[in-house]
């Protein structure tokens, strides 16, 4: 698909009044966090690059998103929303015992490393733990259709949403406090808001 | 540079009134100092609001150039021809009236049709009316300069005539203002006041001119209200810094909050009503 | 991240004034003394209970487990950060539905979920509080709905809503105290389909501010209601009762988690038990108001049973924790070649109660209406995956038309079942404390009522030609009846003045005590409760029967 906001990016913002210091603070915090620092050790954080490119891919016209420093460092810090269900354990070891199950997964239809599947093999996979259609044994402890349905799907897609650069890519207003908005009928926008270009 | 342009047909104006002049010439000075005042009023007030309407129609311009047209003429203190200075008159009465409708069809096209939501925040139905003023004032301005010449029109009259566009336009005003301020809920007690003394002004002027007979209050009340619509900008100015990031966010803020330019037009019509106390006085000598 | 809002801001005989940055309010304060009453949670029902009895001459101290935030500074224009506006300690969620938890029905502040509801503020339908006897279902309210109407108006003027001159629904009520808001592009929408189905609609009753009101600036439309307003024009608690509350003299305690109530050997609460900064205190008190919304509250209960109420206090019905309610949130979407540009302006501006009012043509009880929808970046994401199981390209491809996407969203009335619950896990929390279970399945009635409702929003989408619509099913919102208020002991955990029939200085005033939801969202009821406790309170210590 085309973007349409090609030109659009939200970080222009950011010394107007439509961010605010706390705003500033929050966010120059998480563009700046990186996935080495975040330990949660080499090999589950290739699953994890892999896992995340395939469910969350980058905006073709924007910068990418840090999304797997932001996911990695959430799974080590156990910052959860403190509700889950009764077959899973608390983010941390869900996330940590759902990776080596992925990578479990992969060996055994596979015979390699869940980062080292073409994306079709990948995604097939995906599907897999996402119908509950698995192979691995890890899966036994884990239920598959759970780990996928309030684990892997909210943590990615809230962390990549999470960035500035996917809030550009949907010609989302970004922050907007103090400066919010005065336009808005149907078709209407501010100047301060994204302008949307036809496809092609 | 700007001061000084718009600084030099005030001066004017306050000349005229001062100089010795015949009746009709003084109450002509008031019609147009009043017009200069509504066509300012009337620029500013549209140029914010079809800004913030982003001139999506070509003729949301139109009250623009109308308006700056009528501050030219009015402010320039008669240094035009009365020809061009008719067709810059009957151009705002006529963009005006264009506007009265264009606003009433495109609130009656809106989800709901004419329902409350709609006449608040959609293009206000009674706004344009104030360009039909202006022009209105304009040309009484030049029929009061043509009747110094050869007595054209009787000064009672004219006079009659003038008091009951100002009173209807006051009446006017004071219901746009009446509408925004119960959109506000009239949260400050101030907000009364554009509800309560104009429309007094209005009655006052309207009695004169029925009778025929100044009676002692009108000139105060007109005077309160030519202090209020100034007052009002003051107000509004203060309105403003409160919202969300003040003066600072002044780009929301000057469109989000009240409206600076529009209390003015209250000032520009109780001076116009002054020039028709005057030739309502001066009916019997002079 | 330096997180220095987390610390412990009501001490030293101030607290913060949530109006102004840096800015304070005197507080007295009560040390470990007797006060007349400790209230546990400051949200929708403690908070008006703490400012009323406090006017009323009471001692009160008013904990919450939460921070006490100053919005103008502390408060992030993003989705991510906000959340630590909810209540994020350890629940498990089981059943045949598990219900999400989180934004949509917690809140971990001072001012509770109030910081950063949707602020729709709608009236019980009146049969709604006669449910049992006139429509057939659920159970009846022990409050006359008049009664009710007046403190409606009460907690109204106290929120300035904003809301239409007239209401389409229902009998005839005061006009608001504000105008309605302008209407957003997602909202015309729902205008629109309304029209085109012959229903009414409405600007929705909303607390935010069209006016400034005192220190609180009018809405900016910023959009980011649901996660906390940064410009003080929502009408929280926060903003509202406490400030009041403190300048009467009450006391609030921010982060102050209270884990048990303490009873005498005559079974009346002499206190709680509660930890703040870093150990456990015991604050004494001549009567104990619990308001922590339908999973604390049973949950607190719960974890303070003696020899003499072995199954929980004031449980001698059973019913504490049972029959928990949530609100049916389903949704429709659909695709639109005007720009809505949805995440503009209150999320709901528009309504229409049409279901609330008409009984006829269902094939299910309740009621439910439905307004129009904003959906933040991380919100929609999150719905697109889980609503219609998209990711990879397809979810990006889908999060860039985001732009054109309308949608329309139910609060549904689900029915009480006792079966759905609260109870204590073997797990316990930080604090030590056994955390809460909360287990959900949908019955047929609510599955009917859904199937009713998304087909009737996307019927509405059609009809204003909106295209590859489709509908939401999975999520669900407030929750409701966990210490049901009821006509006697038996059947009931609370009289009609939310005091509990077991133990009678003990009082319970929040989401818990609705025997039923309505089709309404909550916050408004809650509050009109809150304030007739209060005037209950100080009839009754008039009268001396306290």
């Amino acid at each position: 698909m085309a973007d349409r906001y090609a030109h659009y990016d939200v970080l222009d913002k950011r010394d107007t009044p439509s961010w605010n210091d706390k705003t500033r603070q929050v966010i120059d915090a998480r563009m700046s966090l990186r996935e080495a620092d975040a330990g949660i050790g080499e090999a589950r954080l290739a699953t994890l690059r892999r896992l995340v490119s395939r469910i969350a891919p980058q905006p073709e016209r924007h910068a990418p998103a840090n999304t797997v420093a932001l996911l990695a460092h959430k799974i080590v810090k156990d910052e959860g929303e403190g509700f889950r269900p009764a077959t899973l354990p608390r983010l941390r070891e869900c996330w940590l015992r759902g990776l080596d199950a992925i990578e479990a997964e992969a060996q055994a239809r596979h015979g390699r490393a869940f980062a080292g599947l073409d994306a079709e093999r990948a995604d097939a996979l995906l599907r897999g733990i996402e119908a509950g259609e698995t192979q691995a044994s890890d899966w036994i402890a884990l239920p598959a259709r759970d780990f996928w349905n309030w684990r892997v799907i909210p943590d990615i897609v809230s962390m990549h949403w999470s960035h500035p650069s996917l809030w550009s890519a949907m010609g989302f207003g970004g922050p907007a406090s103090p400066r919010g908005y005065v336009r808005l009928d149907v078709n209407r926008r501010d100047p301060w808001e994204a302008e949307e270009h036809g496809d092609g | 540079m700007r001061g000084r342009s718009l600084a030099l047909p005030l001066v004017r104006i306050l000349l005229r009134i001062a100089r010795p002049a015949s009746r009709e010439a003084r109450a002509a000075t008031f019609f147009t100092g009043g017009a200069a005042v509504l066509a300012g009023s009337v620029l500013a007030d549209s140029a914010t609001e079809h800004y913030r309407g982003s001139f999506r129609n070509p003729a949301m311009v139109l009250p623009l150039l109308s308006a700056s047209a009528s501050l030219i003429i009015n402010g320039g203190g008669g240094s035009f021809s009365r020809k061009t200075a008719d067709v810059v008159h009957v151009a705002a009465g006529a963009v005006g009236l264009g506007g009265l409708g264009f606003h009433a069809w495109n609130v009656g096209r809106q989800t709901g049709g004419y329902r409350l939501g709609n006449l608040l925040y959609k293009a206000p139905l009674g706004a344009p009316g104030a360009l039909v003023l202006t022009g209105l004032l304009g040309a009484i301005a030049g029929a009061l300069r043509e009747s110094r010449a050869g007595a054209v029109v009787p000064r009672l009259v004219t006079g009659r005539a003038a008091g009951a566009v100002v009173a209807f336009g006051l009446a006017g005003t004071v219901a746009e203002a009446g509408l925004l301020h119960f959109r506000g809920a009239f949260h400050n007690p101030a907000m009364w006041l554009p509800v309560s003394i104009p429309p007094l002004t209005a009655l006052s002027l309207a009695r004169d001119v029925a009778r025929a007979i100044p009676s002692p209050a009108t000139p105060y009340l007109l005077a309160m209200t030519a202090t209020l619509g100034l007052a009002g900008a003051a107000f509004h100015a203060w309105g403003v810094s409160r919202n969300m990031g003040g003066w600072r966010n002044w780009r929301q803020n000057l469109l989000a909050g009240p409206p600076i330019p529009a209390p003015p037009s209250f000032t520009g019509l109780a001076i116009a009503g002054f020039g028709a106390l005057l030739l309502l006085k001066g009916r019997t000598h002079g | 991240m330096a997180e220095d809002d987390a610390d412990i801001r009501c001490a030293g005989g101030r607290a913060p004034d949530p109006l102004v940055p840096g800015g304070w309010l005197e507080m007295r304060e009560y040390g470990e003394e007797p006060v007349d009453f400790v209230i546990v949670g400051t949200g929708a029902g403690g908070a008006p209970l703490a400012a009323r009895l406090a006017e009323a001459g009471f001692s009160v101290v008013a904990m919450d487990a939460g921070p006490f935030w100053r919005p103008l500074e502390d408060f992030a224009s993003d989705e991510s950060h906000q959340s630590k506006l909810f209540w994020t300690d350890d629940r498990i969620v089981d059943g045949d539905d598990p219900i999400v938890l989180g934004s949509n029905n917690s809140g971990k502040s001072v001012g509770g979920s109030t910081v950063h509801f949707a602020m729709v503020s709608l009236r019980f339908r009146p049969d709604h509080f006669r449910s049992r006897s006139l429509l057939g279902y659920g159970a009846d309210w022990p409050i006359d709905w008049r009664e009710m109407w007046d403190y409606y108006r009460e907690v109204e003027r106290v929120l300035h809503i904003s809301g239409p001159v007239s209401y389409p629904w229902g009998p005839k009520r005061p006009r608001y105290p504000l105008r309605a808001h302008p209407l957003n592009a997602a909202a015309d929408y729902l205008a629109r389909g309304a029209e085109a189905l012959g229903i009414d609609w409405a600007e929705t009753p909303i607390a935010t501010l069209s006016a400034p009101i005192g220190k609180a600036h009018p809405c900016v439309y910023r959009g980011f209601c649901v996660t906390g307003c940064s410009t003080n024009a929502k009408q929280s608690a926060l903003v509202t009762w406490i400030p009041r509350a403190l300048r009467a003299g009450a006391e609030v305690r921010d982060r102050a988690m209270v884990g048990r109530i303490e009873t005498g050997p005559n079974g009346l609460a002499t206190g709680v038990h509660y930890h703040r900064g870093g150990q456990w205190r015991f604050q004494r008190a001549r009567a104990v108001i619990v308001a922590g919304y339908a999973i604390e509250t049973p949950r607190l209960l719960l974890a303070s049973a003696t020899a003499d109420q072995p199954d929980g206090l004031a449980n001698s019905s059973g019913l504490v924790g049972r029959n928990l309610m949530i609100q049916l949130n389903q949704a429709a979407w659909g695709q639109v070649d005007d720009e809505v540009r949805s995440y503009k302006g209150p999320p709901s501006l528009a309504v229409s109660e049409h279901w609330n009012y008409r009984d006829e043509g269902k094939d299910y009880h309740g009621g439910w209406s439905y307004m129009s929808q904003g959906p933040l970046p991380v919100t929609w994401a999150k719905t697109l995956a889980g609503g219609r199981g998209l990711w990879g390209r397809e979810l990006l491809d889908e999060m860039e038309r985001a732009n054109h996407s309308v949608g329309l969203k139910m609060v549904g009335e689900a029915l009480p079942n006792a079966a759905n619950r609260v109870t204590l896990a073997d797990e316990t929390d930080q604090y030590g404390l056994r955390i809460p279970r909360v287990t959900h399945s949908y019955s047929d009635n609510e599955r009917a009522m859904m199937r009713h409702a998304t087909r009737f929003m996307e019927d509405s989408l059609k009809a204003t030609g909106a295209r590859e619509t489709w509908r939401e099913m999975g999520d669900t919102c407030h929750l409701g009846g966990t210490a049901r208020m009821g006509f006697d002991r038996t059947t009931s955990v609370v009289d009609a003045d939310c005091r509990s029939w077991d133990v009678p200085n003990l009082w319970i005033c929040d989401g818990s005590v609705f025997p039923t939801v309505g089709g309404v969202n909550p916050s408004l009821t809650i509050q009109a409760i809150a304030c007739r406790t209060a005037d209950r309170i100080v009839a009754m210590s008039r009268q001396g029967a306290l």
